[in-house]
Protein backbone atom coordinates (compact mmCIF):
# COMPACT_ATOMS: atom_id res chain seq x y z
CA UNK A 1 0.00 0.00 0.00
CA UNK A 2 3.10 2.43 0.54
CA UNK A 3 3.61 2.31 -2.86
CA UNK A 4 1.11 5.93 -3.40
CA UNK A 5 2.06 7.98 0.03
CA UNK A 6 0.88 11.33 -0.41
CA UNK A 7 2.98 13.39 -2.12
CA UNK A 8 5.63 10.66 -2.62
CA UNK A 9 7.94 12.28 0.03
CA UNK A 10 12.18 10.47 -0.07
CA UNK A 11 13.28 11.95 3.16
CA UNK A 12 17.06 13.31 2.53
CA UNK A 13 19.73 15.61 2.46
CA UNK A 14 20.44 17.10 -0.58
CA UNK A 15 20.71 20.69 -2.03
CA UNK A 16 17.06 20.50 -3.51
CA UNK A 17 15.50 19.05 -0.01
CA UNK A 18 17.46 21.89 1.77
CA UNK A 19 15.73 24.75 -0.53
CA UNK A 20 13.16 25.80 1.11
CA UNK A 21 9.68 24.54 -0.20
CA UNK A 22 8.07 28.55 -0.81
CA UNK A 23 11.25 28.83 -3.26
CA UNK A 24 10.45 25.31 -4.92
CA UNK A 25 6.93 25.91 -5.37
CA UNK A 26 7.33 29.25 -6.70
CA UNK A 27 9.94 28.00 -9.05
CA UNK A 28 8.60 25.14 -10.23
CA UNK A 29 5.48 27.08 -11.09
CA UNK A 30 7.76 29.98 -12.76
CA UNK A 31 9.57 27.11 -14.42
CA UNK A 32 5.82 25.27 -16.13
CA UNK A 33 4.68 29.24 -17.25
CA UNK A 34 8.28 29.52 -19.28
CA UNK A 35 8.04 26.43 -20.48
CA UNK A 36 5.76 27.94 -22.64
CA UNK A 37 7.96 30.34 -24.37
CA UNK A 38 9.96 27.94 -25.90
CA UNK A 39 9.29 27.71 -30.00
CA UNK A 40 12.08 26.13 -31.57
CA UNK A 41 14.16 23.29 -31.20
CA UNK A 42 17.74 25.54 -29.31
CA UNK A 43 15.00 26.63 -26.85
CA UNK A 44 13.93 23.11 -25.90
CA UNK A 45 17.12 21.65 -26.01
CA UNK A 46 18.21 24.39 -23.31
CA UNK A 47 15.22 23.61 -21.15
CA UNK A 48 15.72 20.09 -21.39
CA UNK A 49 19.32 20.25 -20.33
CA UNK A 50 18.06 22.44 -17.04
CA UNK A 51 15.32 19.78 -16.43
CA UNK A 52 17.72 17.08 -16.59
CA UNK A 53 20.63 18.94 -15.10
CA UNK A 54 18.79 19.29 -11.79
CA UNK A 55 17.52 15.73 -11.56
CA UNK A 56 21.02 14.61 -11.94
CA UNK A 57 22.72 17.15 -9.51
CA UNK A 58 20.12 16.84 -7.48
CA UNK A 59 21.65 13.34 -5.79
CA UNK A 60 18.19 11.87 -5.36
CA UNK A 61 17.99 8.13 -6.21
CA UNK A 62 17.60 8.02 -9.80
CA UNK A 63 16.28 4.93 -10.37
CA UNK A 64 14.05 5.33 -7.81
CA UNK A 65 12.79 8.63 -9.77
CA UNK A 66 12.61 7.36 -13.28
CA UNK A 67 10.51 4.11 -12.20
CA UNK A 68 8.68 6.07 -10.27
CA UNK A 69 7.61 8.59 -13.32
CA UNK A 70 6.94 5.51 -15.70
CA UNK A 71 3.43 5.20 -15.15
CA UNK A 72 3.00 8.81 -15.98
CA UNK A 73 3.97 8.28 -19.37
CA UNK A 74 0.66 6.59 -20.69
CA UNK A 75 -0.81 9.53 -19.65
CA UNK A 76 1.52 11.30 -21.89
CA UNK A 77 0.95 8.82 -24.67
CA UNK A 78 -2.36 9.52 -24.70
CA UNK A 79 -2.19 13.31 -25.21
CA UNK A 80 0.72 13.05 -27.99
CA UNK A 81 -1.75 10.69 -29.89
CA UNK A 82 -4.31 12.87 -29.78
CA UNK A 83 -1.89 15.89 -30.82
CA UNK A 84 -0.62 13.57 -33.38
CA UNK A 85 -3.56 12.91 -35.40
CA UNK A 86 -5.84 15.61 -35.14
CA UNK A 87 -3.67 18.25 -36.11
CA UNK A 88 -3.43 19.29 -39.63
CA UNK A 89 -1.09 21.46 -41.89
CA UNK A 90 2.08 21.40 -43.65
CA UNK A 91 3.10 18.22 -45.93
CA UNK A 92 0.18 15.25 -45.06
CA UNK A 93 1.27 11.76 -45.04
CA UNK A 94 -1.81 10.16 -44.50
CA UNK A 95 -5.23 10.48 -43.62
CA UNK A 96 -8.29 9.29 -42.50
CA UNK A 97 -11.91 11.06 -41.78
CA UNK A 98 -10.77 13.39 -39.07
CA UNK A 99 -7.46 11.84 -38.35
CA UNK A 100 -4.14 12.80 -40.42
CA UNK A 101 -0.28 11.97 -40.66
CA UNK A 102 0.77 15.68 -41.12
CA UNK A 103 4.00 17.22 -40.78
CA UNK A 104 2.60 20.09 -38.11
CA UNK A 105 1.32 17.57 -36.47
CA UNK A 106 4.76 15.64 -35.98
CA UNK A 107 6.25 18.80 -34.74
CA UNK A 108 3.52 19.67 -32.67
CA UNK A 109 3.34 16.52 -30.98
CA UNK A 110 6.90 16.34 -30.28
CA UNK A 111 7.46 19.64 -28.36
CA UNK A 112 4.22 18.60 -26.52
CA UNK A 113 5.78 15.46 -25.43
CA UNK A 114 8.79 17.17 -24.76
CA UNK A 115 6.96 19.94 -22.61
CA UNK A 116 4.69 17.55 -20.68
CA UNK A 117 7.85 15.67 -19.74
CA UNK A 118 9.54 18.40 -18.10
CA UNK A 119 6.41 19.51 -16.32
CA UNK A 120 5.49 16.15 -15.33
CA UNK A 121 9.28 15.68 -14.02
CA UNK A 122 9.92 19.08 -12.38
CA UNK A 123 6.75 18.55 -10.10
CA UNK A 124 7.85 14.99 -9.54
CA UNK A 125 11.23 16.14 -8.61
CA UNK A 126 9.37 18.73 -5.99
CA UNK A 127 6.97 16.24 -4.24
CA UNK A 128 10.06 13.54 -4.04
CA UNK A 129 12.14 16.22 -1.94
CA UNK A 130 9.40 18.62 0.15
CA UNK A 131 7.43 16.98 2.60
CA UNK A 132 4.01 17.10 2.56
CA UNK A 133 3.68 19.41 5.74
CA UNK A 134 6.47 21.31 4.07
CA UNK A 135 4.42 21.98 1.08
CA UNK A 136 1.27 22.79 3.68
CA UNK A 137 3.23 25.50 5.48
CA UNK A 138 4.76 27.24 1.99
CA UNK A 139 0.96 27.28 0.70
CA UNK A 140 0.32 28.85 4.02
CA UNK A 141 3.19 31.17 4.01
CA UNK A 142 2.33 32.54 0.27
CA UNK A 143 -1.24 32.65 0.97
CA UNK A 144 -0.70 34.76 4.24
CA UNK A 145 -1.04 38.48 2.52
CA UNK A 146 -5.17 37.43 2.51
CA UNK A 147 -4.78 37.77 5.76
CA UNK A 148 -5.69 41.48 5.41
CA UNK A 149 -8.95 41.30 3.93
CA UNK A 150 -9.74 38.80 6.49
CA UNK A 151 -9.13 35.53 5.44
CA UNK A 152 -9.14 33.05 8.11
CA UNK A 153 -5.45 31.52 6.80
CA UNK A 154 -4.69 30.19 10.48
CA UNK A 155 -7.43 28.24 10.48
CA UNK A 156 -7.23 26.80 7.19
CA UNK A 157 -3.92 26.19 7.83
CA UNK A 158 -4.49 23.71 10.77
CA UNK A 159 -7.17 22.24 8.84
CA UNK A 160 -4.42 21.57 6.17
CA UNK A 161 -2.26 19.83 8.92
CA UNK A 162 -5.19 17.95 9.92
CA UNK A 163 -6.73 16.90 6.69
CA UNK A 164 -2.37 15.22 5.52
CA UNK A 165 -2.91 13.53 8.87
CA UNK A 166 -6.05 11.37 8.61
CA UNK A 167 -5.58 10.84 4.78
CA UNK A 168 -3.26 7.62 5.45
CA UNK A 169 -5.68 6.72 8.46
CA UNK A 170 -8.68 6.76 5.83
CA UNK A 171 -6.81 4.79 3.06
CA UNK A 172 -5.94 2.26 5.42
CA UNK A 173 -9.95 2.18 7.18
CA UNK A 174 -11.08 2.42 3.22
CA UNK A 175 -8.66 -0.88 2.40
CA UNK A 176 -9.71 -2.35 5.63
CA UNK A 177 -13.93 -1.51 4.69
CA UNK A 178 -13.10 -3.13 1.29
CA UNK A 179 -11.45 -6.08 2.67
CA UNK A 180 -14.87 -6.74 4.96
CA UNK A 181 -16.97 -6.47 2.23
CA UNK A 182 -14.72 -8.65 -0.17
CA UNK A 183 -15.06 -11.51 2.51
CA UNK A 184 -19.06 -10.97 2.13
CA UNK A 185 -18.40 -11.53 -1.06
CA UNK A 186 -18.50 -8.59 -2.85
CA UNK A 187 -16.57 -8.32 -5.84
CA UNK A 188 -14.60 -5.11 -6.72
CA UNK A 189 -12.76 -6.18 -9.76
CA UNK A 190 -16.08 -7.46 -12.02
CA UNK A 191 -18.47 -6.53 -14.38
CA UNK A 192 -18.83 -2.84 -16.18
CA UNK A 193 -18.04 0.30 -15.14
CA UNK A 194 -21.46 1.38 -13.96
CA UNK A 195 -21.63 -2.62 -12.30
CA UNK A 196 -17.76 -1.55 -10.17
CA UNK A 197 -18.94 1.74 -9.45
CA UNK A 198 -22.41 0.67 -7.77
CA UNK A 199 -20.32 -2.02 -5.46
CA UNK A 200 -18.27 1.04 -4.35
CA UNK A 201 -21.78 2.01 -2.31
CA UNK A 202 -21.46 -0.51 0.96
CA UNK A 203 -17.83 0.99 0.61
CA UNK A 204 -18.14 4.68 1.18
CA UNK A 205 -21.69 4.60 3.09
CA UNK A 206 -19.66 3.02 6.27
CA UNK A 207 -16.68 4.85 5.16
CA UNK A 208 -19.11 8.10 5.59
CA UNK A 209 -20.31 7.12 8.85
CA UNK A 210 -16.82 6.30 10.34
CA UNK A 211 -15.05 9.80 9.35
CA UNK A 212 -18.21 11.87 10.49
CA UNK A 213 -17.70 10.29 14.22
CA UNK A 214 -13.97 10.52 13.94
CA UNK A 215 -14.47 13.93 13.47
CA UNK A 216 -16.45 14.47 16.71
CA UNK A 217 -13.97 12.35 18.46
CA UNK A 218 -11.14 14.44 17.18
CA UNK A 219 -13.13 17.60 18.58
CA UNK A 220 -13.38 16.48 21.38
CA UNK A 221 -9.65 15.61 21.29
CA UNK A 222 -8.64 18.82 21.00
CA UNK A 223 -11.05 21.04 23.20
CA UNK A 224 -9.75 18.64 26.16
CA UNK A 225 -6.26 19.48 25.25
CA UNK A 226 -7.08 23.21 25.47
CA UNK A 227 -7.48 24.47 21.94
CA UNK A 228 -9.56 27.39 21.25
CA UNK A 229 -10.11 29.02 17.97
CA UNK A 230 -8.90 31.98 18.61
CA UNK A 231 -5.32 33.54 19.80
CA UNK A 232 -2.29 34.14 17.71
CA UNK A 233 -0.90 30.60 17.37
CA UNK A 234 2.80 29.67 17.47
CA UNK A 235 4.15 27.02 15.38
CA UNK A 236 6.72 24.09 15.55
CA UNK A 237 8.17 24.28 12.19
CA UNK A 238 9.64 27.91 10.78
CA UNK A 239 10.52 28.80 7.20
CA UNK A 240 13.54 30.28 6.45
CA UNK A 241 14.23 32.47 3.31
CA UNK A 242 18.62 31.76 2.89
CA UNK A 243 21.07 32.89 0.23
CA UNK A 244 20.21 29.05 -1.45
CA UNK A 245 17.35 30.37 -2.19
CA UNK A 246 18.12 33.84 -3.92
CA UNK A 247 21.10 31.66 -6.20
CA UNK A 248 18.31 29.60 -6.81
CA UNK A 249 16.00 32.11 -8.37
CA UNK A 250 19.01 34.01 -9.72
CA UNK A 251 19.45 30.97 -12.26
CA UNK A 252 15.80 30.88 -12.91
CA UNK A 253 16.12 34.36 -14.25
CA UNK A 254 19.95 33.58 -16.15
CA UNK A 255 17.40 30.74 -17.52
CA UNK A 256 14.76 33.04 -18.62
CA UNK A 257 17.36 35.29 -20.14
CA UNK A 258 18.89 32.88 -21.91
CA UNK A 259 15.77 31.27 -23.57
CA UNK A 260 14.05 34.64 -25.10
CA UNK A 261 17.73 35.03 -26.26
CA UNK A 262 17.20 31.35 -28.06
CA UNK A 263 12.99 31.44 -29.14
CA UNK A 264 12.44 33.38 -32.12
CA UNK B 1 -19.96 14.69 21.34
CA UNK B 2 -22.76 17.47 21.82
CA UNK B 3 -20.38 19.70 24.71
CA UNK B 4 -17.83 20.26 21.59
CA UNK B 5 -18.19 23.82 20.21
CA UNK B 6 -19.22 24.39 16.96
CA UNK B 7 -16.30 26.00 15.82
CA UNK B 8 -13.90 23.06 17.01
CA UNK B 9 -16.48 20.79 15.28
CA UNK B 10 -16.27 22.78 12.23
CA UNK B 11 -12.75 22.55 11.69
CA UNK B 12 -12.60 18.95 12.15
CA UNK B 13 -15.72 18.16 10.29
CA UNK B 14 -14.05 19.79 7.38
CA UNK B 15 -10.56 18.36 7.83
CA UNK B 16 -11.86 14.92 8.02
CA UNK B 17 -14.20 15.42 4.43
CA UNK B 18 -10.93 16.88 2.96
CA UNK B 19 -9.02 13.85 4.28
CA UNK B 20 -11.94 11.59 3.02
CA UNK B 21 -12.09 13.29 -0.13
CA UNK B 22 -7.88 12.44 -1.11
CA UNK B 23 -8.31 9.06 0.58
CA UNK B 24 -10.85 7.85 -1.55
CA UNK B 25 -9.24 9.68 -4.74
CA UNK B 26 -6.39 7.69 -3.93
CA UNK B 27 -7.12 4.49 -2.80
CA UNK B 28 -10.60 3.41 -5.38
CA UNK B 29 -9.94 4.60 -8.51
CA UNK B 30 -6.52 4.47 -9.89
CA UNK B 31 -7.34 6.96 -12.70
CA UNK B 32 -8.51 10.41 -11.00
CA UNK B 33 -6.19 12.60 -12.61
CA UNK B 34 -5.70 13.50 -16.59
CA UNK B 35 -7.72 14.00 -19.71
CA UNK B 36 -9.96 10.08 -19.03
CA UNK B 37 -10.27 10.29 -15.31
CA UNK B 38 -13.06 9.17 -12.86
CA UNK B 39 -12.99 10.51 -9.53
CA UNK B 40 -15.35 8.94 -7.06
CA UNK B 41 -14.88 11.73 -4.91
CA UNK B 42 -16.33 14.40 -6.74
CA UNK B 43 -19.35 12.85 -5.49
CA UNK B 44 -18.82 14.54 -2.36
CA UNK B 45 -19.75 17.29 -3.90
CA UNK B 46 -23.07 16.82 -2.98
CA UNK B 47 -22.62 17.96 0.59
CA UNK B 48 -22.32 21.68 -0.21
CA UNK B 49 -26.22 21.52 -0.87
CA UNK B 50 -26.35 20.77 3.04
CA UNK B 51 -23.80 23.49 4.59
CA UNK B 52 -21.28 25.90 3.20
CA UNK B 53 -18.54 24.45 5.01
CA UNK B 54 -18.21 21.62 2.58
CA UNK B 55 -16.98 24.19 0.43
CA UNK B 56 -13.62 24.87 1.74
CA UNK B 57 -13.71 20.85 2.91
CA UNK B 58 -13.80 19.76 -1.00
CA UNK B 59 -11.32 22.52 -1.94
CA UNK B 60 -8.61 21.62 0.85
CA UNK B 61 -9.41 17.84 -0.41
CA UNK B 62 -8.77 18.60 -3.75
CA UNK B 63 -6.05 20.52 -3.67
CA UNK B 64 -4.28 17.90 -1.79
CA UNK B 65 -4.97 15.01 -3.92
CA UNK B 66 -3.78 17.02 -7.02
CA UNK B 67 -0.19 17.17 -4.60
CA UNK B 68 0.56 13.84 -6.44
CA UNK B 69 -1.13 14.66 -9.62
CA UNK B 70 1.52 14.02 -12.74
CA UNK B 71 0.58 17.94 -13.63
CA UNK B 72 1.66 19.10 -10.21
CA UNK B 73 1.19 22.60 -9.51
CA UNK B 74 -0.52 23.22 -12.00
CA UNK B 75 -3.90 21.00 -11.22
CA UNK B 76 -3.31 22.14 -7.66
CA UNK B 77 -4.06 25.75 -8.68
CA UNK B 78 -6.74 25.56 -11.05
CA UNK B 79 -8.00 22.52 -9.95
CA UNK B 80 -8.49 24.09 -6.80
CA UNK B 81 -9.83 26.76 -8.14
CA UNK B 82 -12.33 24.79 -10.53
CA UNK B 83 -13.74 22.96 -7.37
CA UNK B 84 -13.88 26.03 -5.25
CA UNK B 85 -15.76 27.75 -7.84
CA UNK B 86 -18.20 25.09 -9.01
CA UNK B 87 -19.16 24.11 -5.05
CA UNK B 88 -19.99 27.77 -4.35
CA UNK B 89 -22.51 28.22 -7.15
CA UNK B 90 -23.99 24.81 -6.32
CA UNK B 91 -24.23 25.84 -2.51
CA UNK B 92 -26.04 29.36 -3.92
CA UNK B 93 -28.46 27.47 -5.93
CA UNK B 94 -29.40 24.64 -3.86
CA UNK B 95 -29.48 27.29 -0.96
CA UNK B 96 -33.83 27.68 -0.54
CA UNK B 97 -34.57 24.35 -2.36
CA UNK B 98 -36.05 22.27 0.34
CA UNK B 99 -36.53 18.69 -1.06
CA UNK B 100 -33.37 16.40 -1.17
CA UNK B 101 -33.73 14.90 -4.56
CA UNK B 102 -33.92 18.65 -6.55
CA UNK B 103 -30.81 20.07 -4.34
CA UNK B 104 -28.81 16.47 -5.51
CA UNK B 105 -30.07 16.92 -9.13
CA UNK B 106 -29.02 20.63 -9.20
CA UNK B 107 -25.34 19.92 -7.85
CA UNK B 108 -24.97 16.95 -10.61
CA UNK B 109 -26.03 19.65 -13.49
CA UNK B 110 -23.72 22.66 -11.84
CA UNK B 111 -20.66 20.28 -11.33
CA UNK B 112 -20.90 18.24 -14.43
CA UNK B 113 -21.01 21.22 -16.59
CA UNK B 114 -18.25 22.91 -14.57
CA UNK B 115 -15.99 20.91 -15.36
CA UNK B 116 -15.05 23.27 -18.72
CA UNK B 117 -12.11 24.59 -16.08
CA UNK B 118 -10.46 21.09 -16.49
CA UNK B 119 -10.73 20.75 -19.73
CA UNK B 120 -9.33 23.61 -20.45
CA UNK B 121 -6.48 23.46 -18.40
CA UNK B 122 -5.63 20.03 -19.89
CA UNK B 123 -6.15 21.56 -22.94
CA UNK B 124 -3.74 24.37 -22.76
CA UNK B 125 -0.87 22.67 -20.84
CA UNK B 126 -1.32 19.33 -22.87
CA UNK B 127 -2.73 20.60 -25.79
CA UNK B 128 -5.49 17.76 -26.15
CA UNK B 129 -8.64 19.16 -27.68
CA UNK B 130 -10.81 21.11 -25.97
CA UNK B 131 -14.33 19.43 -26.92
CA UNK B 132 -13.30 15.60 -26.73
CA UNK B 133 -11.94 16.27 -23.45
CA UNK B 134 -14.36 18.09 -21.75
CA UNK B 135 -16.88 15.52 -22.82
CA UNK B 136 -14.87 12.58 -21.15
CA UNK B 137 -14.21 14.30 -17.95
CA UNK B 138 -17.70 15.67 -17.84
CA UNK B 139 -18.75 12.24 -18.29
CA UNK B 140 -16.60 10.95 -15.56
CA UNK B 141 -17.75 13.62 -13.13
CA UNK B 142 -20.94 12.61 -13.56
CA UNK B 143 -21.14 9.17 -12.98
CA UNK B 144 -19.23 9.92 -9.90
CA UNK B 145 -21.85 12.72 -9.01
CA UNK B 146 -24.54 9.66 -9.47
CA UNK B 147 -22.80 7.84 -7.43
CA UNK B 148 -22.80 10.43 -5.01
CA UNK B 149 -26.07 11.08 -5.17
CA UNK B 150 -27.03 8.28 -3.85
CA UNK B 151 -24.82 7.84 -1.37
CA UNK B 152 -25.34 10.92 -0.11
CA UNK B 153 -29.50 10.57 -0.23
CA UNK B 154 -28.90 7.54 1.72
CA UNK B 155 -26.53 8.90 4.43
CA UNK B 156 -28.62 12.21 5.03
CA UNK B 157 -30.94 9.76 6.48
CA UNK B 158 -28.56 8.92 9.20
CA UNK B 159 -26.50 11.89 9.51
CA UNK B 160 -27.59 15.29 9.48
CA UNK B 161 -25.23 16.84 7.26
CA UNK B 162 -26.77 20.99 7.92
CA UNK B 163 -25.51 20.50 11.23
Amino acid sequence: MNKMILGRYLPGDTWLHRLDPRTKISISFYFIVIIFFANNVLSYALLLAFTFGVIFSSGINQKFFFNGVRPLFLLILITVFFQLFLTRGGHIYWSFGPFALSQYGIRSSIYVFLRFMMIILMSTLLMLTTAPLMIADAIESLLSPLKRIHFPIDQIALMISLALRFVPTLMDETITIMNAQRARGVDFSDGGLIKRIKAMIPVLIPLFVNTFSRAGDLGTAMESRGYSGEGERTRYRKLTWARRDNIAWAVMLLLTGLLFILRN
Amino acid sequence: MEKVSTKTAEVTKIALVAALYVAVTMVIVPFGYGAIQLRLSEGFNHLVAFNKRYIIALTIGCALANLVSPLGIVDIVFGTLGTLVMTTISYFLTKRVKSVPVKLTITTVVCTLMTWSVALELNIVTKVPFWPTYGTVALGELLSMALGAILVYLLQKRIDFTK
